[in-house]
């Protein structure tokens, strides 16, 4: 009875199977091809309000003609050493497997990785400017133009404190076929390239086929390669390999501790034969504004850091305090006509009021998460809809827009918040800043619209507590949260002894000389007892 | 000092668990195995486990109670309780064992006592203690289960006139017939069912045959 949490988790995930699977049969009746569903406090999926709604879908023929950011000498040059016509402008075409998407909030321009294309495109986040095409890249070392080769990732950063307009603009790219990681400036000349390190640290037959990159705030330069499970490969800003950042730790599954059992009774030598026990690779990354670095794993079975938070010493901030970390995505993996279906979260994005967002390759969804990681909202699905996806590849938000690539459909899908979305980030932002009172009017409304929507349950009975009213946040978080009803119960019975004290001090004398009586009166019965037998 | 060993039959239960020993002995000298006060304590073992379901704190309590389910409790409680009786019976009969089925669901019920006691404290202890007291909690819980545990051994060792470690194998054996009854009464349940579907197809074909 006491924590068991595996009891209960299994049975929610059992429950939540079944209810998975009737959501996906029932017809969709709203004007979205997706259902809203959120999870309660047991681990169930409950319908739930939407909170994002599809605005626009767009590909590369939408945009007709882009145009190259080279200059009309460069374009000579290019067509020059290519020996073929290069010219300024260019029909976009549709875009081919793009891989990565990156929104540069400073200038409010939205980078594509165009990976099949071998091309970057960059616009404004409105799509209002023309495109521009990014494919030759000056590099001053060799005075040569070098070309992508299947592009996977782009990270851009600012140097604020450049005189150069265009030399403030750092773009990194992870060339993955290439083998490299070029940094370069807003006009595409490279200052800086990261090839694969000969450190000797560095594994003897490990390739470097850059996936994702990021930068942080000093420079340093984290790249994600797929065969490396240690961790991302960091690079310091003048570009040496240092070290290996965050690895993701070991599975513990059934195999992970029956080796560990044979190491510590075998020895060393007889032990080496066994297969080393490694932990997932992460699959993808982003920085926030405070310089954590998020990092997700793609798979389908693992549950071992799925998502971390990492600070810059590596280190997993977002560990529960409670007994096992945190679930992200759907909670169980169900099976549906011969298929398997589960989440993969395979990107993430922290925007800038630090909301997270999941992208779950598996089943097409984004779970939005608050900083706390207290889920928001699920939307998306798999399908060949408006809003549905085949083969998402990345995520990237920007003023309360959720821009989601589809490498297959080779589309740019833009979601929206809608009216009861911004009442709940209205609510939790406020709840976040520990304003608990000014977010129960959100939060009531909230629950007017959805009563099914969990947290808002959370967000009251704090506010409740916040102001003394004991009884009304204990019945608010029953069933809610158990951390919150500890909370408010143990003042409620503080406040009831307190108020009760009188009572409780007449009973317990009562009591006492109740029993004081009583053994006074059984000794004389006994005495009258003993002497009439006599 | 000797008690006055003819109580009536309720006082039984609470004598033995305070004498894990000699009460048994008692008992049995005695012959004061009663199936009605069993019965009476299979029912509160029953409503208890269903209680501490439905009843024990929220923040104490781990059960799935969002869909309240009465059938795994009986079959977790009433069940069970029989099969360990029926399985101990037919197995300590071929092993020298001398109780008869009532004299062992008699002591077997009369060592539940102190577990389902300790399970009444500790539902309303889950009611009036915070997450930080659980310690009360896990300990009245072991205590209860360790009592109980005990008793039943010095209460099989008893009945059926055994030494400690053939009590222990005994019992051991107990859960693995416990274990194959279950089964082959899933497995006859499954076959009545099949039946059932057998002759419930043949009616309707006749039907369709003869109404039409």
């Amino acid at each position: 009875m006491i924590l068991v949490p595996t009891m209960k988790k299994i049975a929610a995930s059992a429950v939540s199977a079944i209810m998975a699977v009737s959501m996906l049969c029932s017809s969709a009746f709203a004007d979205q091809p997706y259902e809203g569903y959120n999870y309660d406090w047991w681990g169930d999926p409950v319908p739930s309000q939407t909170g994002y709604v599809v605005d626009r879908v767009v590909t590369g023929l939408d945009f007709g003609v882009g145009k190259r950011y080279n200059s009309e000498a460069q374009l000579k040059e290019i067509s020059e050493q290519t020996g073929k016509e290069v010219p300024a402008e260019e029909v976009i075409e549709e875009f081919k497997e793009p891989q990565d998407l990156f929104i540069d909030r400073q200038t409010n321009s939205l980078y594509i990785v165009d990976s099949g294309n071998n091309r970057i495109l960059v616009t404004d986040v409105e799509y209002k400017n023309q495109f521009i095409i990014m494919d030759y890249f000056y590099n001053p070392e060799t005075k040569k133009y070098e070309t992508l080769k299947n592009p996977h990732g782009i990270f851009v950063r600012h140097d604020n404190n450049s005189l150069n307009e265009n030399e403030s603009t750092m773009i990194y790219i992870a060339d993955y076929d290439n083998n490299r990681v070029i940094g370069c400036y807003a006009d595409g000349t490279i200052f800086q390239t990261f090839t694969r390190p000969s450190d000797e640290f560095y594994g003897a037959e490990v390739t470097f086929q850059p996936n994702k990159v990021v930068v942080d705030v000093a420079g340093n330069v984290y790249v994600n390669i797929l065969s490396i499970t240690d961790g991302a490969v960091m690079f310091a800003p003048d570009g040496s390999f240092s070290n290996y950042f965050g690895a993701n730790r070991v599975e513990q599954t059934a195999q992970a501790i029956a080796n560990k059992f044979w190491r510590t009774i075998l020895s060393r030598e007889a032990a080496a034969s066994f297969i080393q026990a490694v932990p997932m690779e992460f699959n993808n990354f982003d920085i926030d504004d405070d310089g954590f670095i998020y990092t997700v794993t793609q798979s389908k079975s693992a549950t071992t850091d799925i998502f971390k938070k990492m600070n810059p010493a590596g280190e997993n901030i977002l560990i529960n305090l409670g007994y096992s970390d945190y679930t992200y995505g759907d909670m169980a993996s169900y099976y549906y006509k011969n298929q398997t279906y589960g989440s993969q979260i395979t990107d993430v994005d922290v925007d800038e009021n630090g909301t997270i967002r999941l992208l779950d390759f598996g089943n097409g969804r984004i779970f939005e998460y608050t900083d706390e990681c207290d889920l928001l909202f699920i939307y998306g699905g798999k399908g060949n809809q408006k809003g549905l996806f085949t083969n998402v590849t990345a995520i990237e938000a920007y003023n309360s827009i959720v821009y989601v690539l589809d490498s297959r459909k080779n589309s740019i899908t833009t979601f929206k918040r809608t009216e009861f979305g911004d009442i709940v980030h209205e609510a939790m932002s406020l709840y976040n800043l520990g304003k608990y009172e000014e977010a129960s009017g959100p939060w009531q409304e909230v629950l007017t619209r959805d009563s099914n929507y969990w947290f808002a349950y959370i967000g009251l009975g704090n506010a409740e507590l916040s102001q003394g009213n004991y009884s009304e946040a204990m019945n608010y978080f029953y069933r809610n949260s158990r951390a919150g009803y500890n909370r408010a119960f143990k003042q409620y019975r503080m406040q009831f002894v307190r108020d009760n004290f009188n009572v409780f001090m007449i009973i317990i004398l009562v009591v006492i000389i109740a029993l004081i009586v009583l053994s006074k009166l059984r000794k004389h019965f006994k005495k009258k007892k003993a002497g009439g037998t006599k | 000092m000797r008690f006055d060993l003819d109580m009536p039959a309720w006082k039984w239960p609470f004598y033995v668990a305070r004498h894990p020993f000699e009460g048994f002995e008692d008992l049995r000298w005695k012959k004061a195995y009663n199936t009605k006060v069993s019965m009476v304590i299979v029912l509160c073992f029953f409503i208890i486990t269903v209680c501490q379901q439905v009843m024990t704190g929220f923040l104490f309590n781990t059960s799935y109670v969002k869909v309240f389910n009465i059938v795994p409790l009986l079959v977790q409680t009433i069940i069970l309780f029989f099969t360990w009786v029926i399985g101990n019976w037919s197995l300590c009969t071929l092993f020298d064992g001398e109780g008869s089925v009532k004299a062992i669901c008699s002591v077997s019920a009369y060592a539940l006592v102190p577990y389902l006691i300790t399970q009444v404290v500790v539902i309303i202890a889950s009611n009036v203690l915070l997450t930080g007291e659980a310690a009360f909690i896990v300990f009245f819980q072991y205590l209860g289960i360790l009592w109980s545990v005990v008793l039943m051994i010095s209460g099989i060792k008893t009945v059926h006139q055994y030494s400690i470690p053939k009590t222990l194998l005994a019992m051991v054996f107990t859960v693995a017939a416990m274990v194959i009854i279950l089964f082959l009464l899933v497995l006859l349940l499954s076959l009545f069912q099949q039946v059932y579907i057998f002759g419930f197809s043949i009616y309707t074909e006749l039907m369709y045959r003869f109404s039409l």
